[in-house]
Protein backbone atom coordinates (compact mmCIF):
# COMPACT_ATOMS: atom_id res chain seq x y z
CA UNK A 1 0.00 0.00 0.00
CA UNK A 2 1.43 3.30 -1.19
CA UNK A 3 1.46 6.14 1.57
CA UNK A 4 -1.12 8.20 0.06
CA UNK A 5 -3.56 4.87 -0.19
CA UNK A 6 -2.14 4.70 3.44
CA UNK A 7 -3.41 8.65 4.04
CA UNK A 8 -6.47 8.10 2.79
CA UNK A 9 -7.42 5.19 4.35
CA UNK A 10 -6.73 6.96 7.96
CA UNK A 11 -8.71 9.59 6.68
CA UNK A 12 -11.61 7.80 5.84
CA UNK A 13 -11.02 5.74 9.70
CA UNK A 14 -11.05 9.65 11.80
CA UNK A 15 -14.43 10.30 9.68
CA UNK A 16 -16.27 7.20 10.30
CA UNK A 17 -14.61 7.55 14.04
CA UNK A 18 -17.78 8.17 16.79
CA UNK A 19 -17.80 11.44 18.85
CA UNK A 20 -15.97 10.81 22.09
CA UNK A 21 -18.59 12.72 23.67
CA UNK A 22 -21.62 11.24 21.09
CA UNK A 23 -22.59 14.90 20.21
CA UNK A 24 -22.30 15.96 16.32
CA UNK A 25 -19.03 18.01 16.07
CA UNK A 26 -21.22 21.59 15.98
CA UNK A 27 -23.12 20.76 19.44
CA UNK A 28 -19.48 20.47 20.53
CA UNK A 29 -18.14 23.15 18.97
CA UNK A 30 -21.30 25.40 20.67
CA UNK A 31 -20.26 24.05 24.08
CA UNK A 32 -16.02 25.15 23.74
CA UNK A 33 -17.64 28.55 22.88
CA UNK A 34 -20.20 28.76 25.84
CA UNK A 35 -17.16 27.67 28.10
CA UNK A 36 -14.36 30.47 26.68
CA UNK A 37 -17.59 33.04 27.04
CA UNK A 38 -18.66 31.85 30.38
CA UNK A 39 -15.03 32.32 31.54
CA UNK A 40 -15.21 36.30 29.75
CA UNK A 41 -18.53 37.38 31.72
CA UNK A 42 -17.05 34.98 35.11
CA UNK A 43 -13.78 37.51 35.27
CA UNK A 44 -15.68 40.70 34.46
CA UNK A 45 -18.82 40.00 37.11
CA UNK A 46 -15.72 38.94 39.41
CA UNK A 47 -14.11 42.36 39.10
CA UNK A 48 -17.38 43.95 39.52
CA UNK A 49 -18.55 42.07 43.06
CA UNK A 50 -15.02 42.79 44.65
CA UNK A 51 -15.35 46.82 42.98
CA UNK A 52 -19.27 46.49 44.55
CA UNK A 53 -18.77 45.34 48.01
CA UNK A 54 -15.23 46.80 48.34
CA UNK A 55 -16.70 50.90 47.94
CA UNK A 56 -18.55 51.28 50.90
CA UNK A 57 -20.41 54.70 49.25
CA UNK A 58 -20.90 52.66 46.06
CA UNK A 59 -24.13 54.15 44.59
CA UNK A 60 -27.82 52.53 44.78
CA UNK A 61 -29.28 54.17 42.06
CA UNK A 62 -32.41 51.74 41.61
CA UNK A 63 -35.46 52.18 42.84
CA UNK A 64 -38.11 49.14 43.22
CA UNK A 65 -40.31 50.69 40.93
CA UNK A 66 -40.02 50.92 38.19
CA UNK A 67 -35.94 50.03 37.99
CA UNK A 68 -36.29 46.32 40.01
CA UNK A 69 -39.83 45.59 37.96
CA UNK A 70 -38.78 46.31 35.15
CA UNK A 71 -35.95 44.07 35.43
CA UNK A 72 -37.85 41.36 37.05
CA UNK A 73 -40.41 41.93 33.52
CA UNK A 74 -36.64 40.96 31.76
CA UNK A 75 -36.41 38.34 33.63
CA UNK A 76 -39.34 36.68 32.85
CA UNK A 77 -39.46 37.40 29.10
CA UNK A 78 -35.84 35.82 28.88
CA UNK A 79 -36.66 33.01 30.94
CA UNK A 80 -40.11 31.77 29.11
CA UNK A 81 -38.11 32.72 25.97
CA UNK A 82 -35.93 30.00 27.04
CA UNK A 83 -38.82 27.78 27.34
CA UNK A 84 -40.08 28.65 23.96
CA UNK A 85 -36.06 27.91 22.67
CA UNK A 86 -36.91 24.15 24.23
CA UNK A 87 -40.06 23.65 22.81
CA UNK A 88 -38.45 24.76 19.11
CA UNK A 89 -35.74 22.05 19.63
CA UNK A 90 -38.42 19.51 20.64
CA UNK A 91 -40.29 19.90 17.62
CA UNK A 92 -37.12 20.35 15.38
CA UNK A 93 -35.88 16.66 16.67
CA UNK A 94 -39.74 15.15 16.03
CA UNK A 95 -39.62 16.62 12.62
CA UNK A 96 -42.40 19.40 13.25
CA UNK A 97 -40.94 21.66 11.04
CA UNK A 98 -43.80 24.38 11.52
CA UNK A 99 -44.63 23.85 15.39
CA UNK A 100 -40.18 24.24 15.07
CA UNK A 101 -40.61 27.54 13.47
CA UNK A 102 -43.78 28.98 15.53
CA UNK A 103 -41.48 28.10 18.51
CA UNK A 104 -38.27 29.95 16.92
CA UNK A 105 -40.36 32.75 16.09
CA UNK A 106 -41.76 33.46 19.70
CA UNK A 107 -38.25 32.97 21.02
CA UNK A 108 -37.11 35.78 18.26
CA UNK A 109 -40.19 37.78 19.16
CA UNK A 110 -39.46 37.37 23.46
CA UNK A 111 -35.74 37.89 22.72
CA UNK A 112 -36.41 41.91 20.60
CA UNK A 113 -38.90 42.11 23.86
CA UNK A 114 -35.94 42.02 26.26
CA UNK A 115 -33.52 44.06 24.36
CA UNK A 116 -36.51 46.84 24.10
CA UNK A 117 -36.84 46.94 27.77
CA UNK A 118 -33.25 46.82 28.00
CA UNK A 119 -32.83 50.25 26.04
CA UNK A 120 -35.37 51.90 27.74
CA UNK A 121 -33.79 51.32 30.63
CA UNK A 122 -30.98 52.11 29.51
CA UNK A 123 -32.64 55.75 28.17
CA UNK A 124 -33.83 56.41 31.54
CA UNK A 125 -30.53 55.96 32.85
CA UNK A 126 -28.87 58.29 30.44
CA UNK A 127 -31.58 60.85 30.83
CA UNK A 128 -31.07 60.69 34.68
CA UNK A 129 -27.37 62.25 34.05
CA UNK A 130 -25.96 58.46 34.25
CA UNK A 131 -23.03 57.37 31.56
CA UNK A 132 -19.84 55.63 31.64
CA UNK A 133 -18.01 57.49 33.42
CA UNK A 134 -20.66 60.00 35.12
CA UNK A 135 -22.31 59.83 38.24
CA UNK A 136 -25.12 61.99 38.97
CA UNK A 137 -25.54 61.20 42.28
CA UNK A 138 -21.67 62.12 43.43
CA UNK A 139 -19.41 59.63 44.60
CA UNK A 140 -17.76 57.00 42.64
CA UNK A 141 -18.24 56.85 38.97
CA UNK A 142 -17.47 53.40 38.55
CA UNK A 143 -21.22 52.13 38.47
CA UNK A 144 -21.98 53.56 35.42
CA UNK A 145 -19.02 51.97 33.87
CA UNK A 146 -19.49 48.52 35.35
CA UNK A 147 -23.41 48.53 34.90
CA UNK A 148 -23.21 49.73 30.84
CA UNK A 149 -20.42 47.70 30.12
CA UNK A 150 -21.78 43.85 31.66
CA UNK A 151 -25.46 45.04 30.57
CA UNK A 152 -24.22 46.02 27.43
CA UNK A 153 -21.88 42.85 26.64
CA UNK A 154 -25.24 40.88 27.63
CA UNK A 155 -27.37 42.96 25.19
CA UNK A 156 -24.88 41.97 22.43
CA UNK A 157 -24.93 38.49 22.88
CA UNK A 158 -29.33 38.84 23.24
CA UNK A 159 -28.79 40.48 19.70
CA UNK A 160 -26.93 38.58 17.89
CA UNK A 161 -28.56 35.68 19.48
CA UNK A 162 -32.10 36.40 17.84
CA UNK A 163 -29.94 37.13 14.45
CA UNK A 164 -28.62 33.90 14.60
CA UNK A 165 -31.99 32.30 15.32
CA UNK A 166 -33.59 34.69 11.97
CA UNK A 167 -30.72 33.20 9.85
CA UNK A 168 -31.59 29.30 11.77
CA UNK A 169 -35.51 29.78 11.26
CA UNK A 170 -34.86 30.23 7.37
CA UNK A 171 -32.29 28.11 6.96
CA UNK A 172 -34.28 24.98 9.08
CA UNK A 173 -37.43 26.29 6.68
CA UNK A 174 -35.11 26.12 3.51
CA UNK A 175 -33.85 22.38 4.01
CA UNK A 176 -30.24 24.49 4.28
CA UNK A 177 -30.11 23.43 7.79
CA UNK A 178 -30.74 20.95 9.80
CA UNK A 179 -32.39 20.18 13.73
CA UNK A 180 -28.93 20.18 15.14
CA UNK A 181 -28.58 23.69 14.18
CA UNK A 182 -31.72 24.82 15.97
CA UNK A 183 -30.47 22.38 19.08
CA UNK A 184 -27.01 24.61 18.96
CA UNK A 185 -28.26 27.83 18.29
CA UNK A 186 -30.81 26.44 21.33
CA UNK A 187 -27.92 25.71 23.66
CA UNK A 188 -26.21 29.33 23.25
CA UNK A 189 -29.55 30.88 23.88
CA UNK A 190 -29.74 29.27 27.23
CA UNK A 191 -26.33 30.57 27.69
CA UNK A 192 -27.61 33.87 27.08
CA UNK A 193 -30.63 33.14 30.02
CA UNK A 194 -28.23 32.05 32.12
CA UNK A 195 -25.72 34.43 32.36
CA UNK A 196 -28.40 37.13 33.25
CA UNK A 197 -29.29 35.13 35.93
CA UNK A 198 -25.96 36.45 37.37
CA UNK A 199 -26.33 40.22 36.08
CA UNK A 200 -30.09 40.71 37.48
CA UNK A 201 -29.31 39.61 41.00
CA UNK A 202 -25.27 41.26 41.13
CA UNK A 203 -26.47 44.46 39.11
CA UNK A 204 -30.16 45.12 39.81
CA UNK A 205 -30.91 43.84 42.79
CA UNK A 206 -27.19 44.81 44.70
CA UNK A 207 -28.42 48.69 43.81
CA UNK A 208 -31.94 48.92 44.95
CA UNK A 209 -31.67 52.26 47.23
CA UNK A 210 -32.59 51.30 50.61
CA UNK B 1 -25.78 12.93 34.17
CA UNK B 2 -27.29 9.50 32.96
CA UNK B 3 -25.62 9.82 29.86
CA UNK B 4 -29.00 8.87 28.23
CA UNK B 5 -31.43 10.17 25.74
CA UNK B 6 -34.27 10.44 27.76
CA UNK B 7 -34.83 13.94 27.85
CA UNK B 8 -37.46 15.83 30.08
CA UNK B 9 -40.82 16.56 28.20
CA UNK B 10 -42.64 19.75 28.25
CA UNK B 11 -44.23 19.49 31.43
CA UNK B 12 -41.20 18.87 33.39
CA UNK B 13 -39.34 22.24 31.94
CA UNK B 14 -42.20 23.89 32.31
CA UNK B 15 -42.23 22.78 36.64
CA UNK B 16 -38.15 23.63 35.89
CA UNK B 17 -39.54 27.36 34.50
CA UNK B 18 -41.53 27.11 37.43
CA UNK B 19 -38.98 26.97 39.72
CA UNK B 20 -36.70 29.09 38.18
CA UNK B 21 -39.19 32.15 38.69
CA UNK B 22 -39.61 31.47 42.15
CA UNK B 23 -35.45 31.44 42.93
CA UNK B 24 -35.75 35.04 41.61
CA UNK B 25 -38.58 35.69 43.33
CA UNK B 26 -36.63 34.98 46.82
CA UNK B 27 -33.27 36.89 45.38
CA UNK B 28 -35.84 39.71 45.20
CA UNK B 29 -37.01 39.20 48.19
CA UNK B 30 -34.22 39.38 50.28
CA UNK B 31 -33.13 42.79 48.17
CA UNK B 32 -36.33 44.05 50.76
CA UNK B 33 -34.39 42.54 53.83
CA UNK B 34 -32.04 45.39 54.46
CA UNK B 35 -28.87 42.67 54.59
CA UNK B 36 -25.48 43.94 54.80
CA UNK B 37 -23.65 44.46 51.13
CA UNK B 38 -21.73 41.18 52.18
CA UNK B 39 -24.23 38.89 53.16
CA UNK B 40 -26.99 39.73 50.45
CA UNK B 41 -23.79 39.43 47.44
CA UNK B 42 -23.17 36.04 49.17
CA UNK B 43 -26.83 34.80 49.27
CA UNK B 44 -27.36 36.77 46.00
CA UNK B 45 -24.48 34.51 44.35
CA UNK B 46 -25.69 31.13 45.83
CA UNK B 47 -28.90 31.50 44.76
CA UNK B 48 -27.74 32.61 41.02
CA UNK B 49 -25.45 29.66 41.35
CA UNK B 50 -28.57 27.15 41.69
CA UNK B 51 -30.17 28.72 39.21
CA UNK B 52 -27.36 28.67 36.64
CA UNK B 53 -26.84 24.92 37.75
CA UNK B 54 -30.49 23.74 37.21
CA UNK B 55 -30.60 25.41 33.39
CA UNK B 56 -27.22 23.96 32.91
CA UNK B 57 -28.26 20.25 33.49
CA UNK B 58 -32.06 20.94 32.39
CA UNK B 59 -32.30 23.37 29.75
CA UNK B 60 -29.01 22.74 28.33
CA UNK B 61 -29.40 19.06 28.72
CA UNK B 62 -25.70 18.39 30.10
CA UNK B 63 -27.44 15.83 32.19
CA UNK B 64 -28.92 14.01 29.56
CA UNK B 65 -25.32 13.99 27.82
CA UNK B 66 -22.40 11.35 28.53
CA UNK B 67 -21.09 12.18 31.52
CA UNK B 68 -17.72 13.05 30.24
CA UNK B 69 -18.75 16.14 28.73
CA UNK B 70 -19.66 17.50 31.79
CA UNK B 71 -16.55 16.35 33.31
CA UNK B 72 -14.25 18.01 30.44
CA UNK B 73 -15.87 21.12 30.67
CA UNK B 74 -17.42 22.39 33.95
CA UNK B 75 -14.41 22.00 35.97
CA UNK B 76 -12.59 23.61 33.05
CA UNK B 77 -14.60 26.39 34.00
CA UNK B 78 -14.32 26.76 37.90
CA UNK B 79 -10.66 26.00 37.33
CA UNK B 80 -9.67 29.59 35.45
CA UNK B 81 -12.00 31.29 37.43
CA UNK B 82 -10.95 30.33 40.57
CA UNK B 83 -7.60 30.57 39.56
CA UNK B 84 -8.41 33.82 37.66
CA UNK B 85 -10.20 35.92 40.57
CA UNK B 86 -9.01 34.44 43.66
CA UNK B 87 -5.12 32.78 42.93
CA UNK B 88 -3.54 35.11 40.14
CA UNK B 89 -2.35 38.81 41.60
CA UNK B 90 -4.88 40.38 39.21
CA UNK B 91 -7.59 39.77 40.92
CA UNK B 92 -6.85 42.12 43.92
CA UNK B 93 -6.26 44.67 41.75
CA UNK B 94 -9.85 45.69 42.13
CA UNK B 95 -9.73 46.41 45.33
CA UNK B 96 -7.14 48.37 45.18
CA UNK B 97 -8.73 50.54 42.22
CA UNK B 98 -11.99 51.83 44.54
CA UNK B 99 -12.70 55.76 45.29
CA UNK B 100 -11.31 56.31 48.75
CA UNK B 101 -13.72 57.74 50.87
CA UNK B 102 -13.65 61.49 51.67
Amino acid sequence: MSESEMTLGAGHAAALEPSPYGIQSKKLTMWLFIISDAVTFGAILFGYSYLRAGTPDWPTPFQFSPSVVNGLIMTFVLLTSSLTMLAAVSAAKQGRKSACLQWLAATIVLGIIFATLHLREWFHLFADGWSLSKNPLGGPVQFGATFFSITGLHLMHVISGVIALIVIAIGYNTEWLDSGHVEATGLYWHFVDLVWMFVFPLLYLMNVAR
Amino acid sequence: MTGTNHEPGMKEYIAIWVGLLCIVGIETFLTTLHLSTHKLLLALLLLAFAEAGIALLYFMHLKYEKPKLFWTLVPAVIFVLFMMNHIWPDAYRMLNMRVPIQ
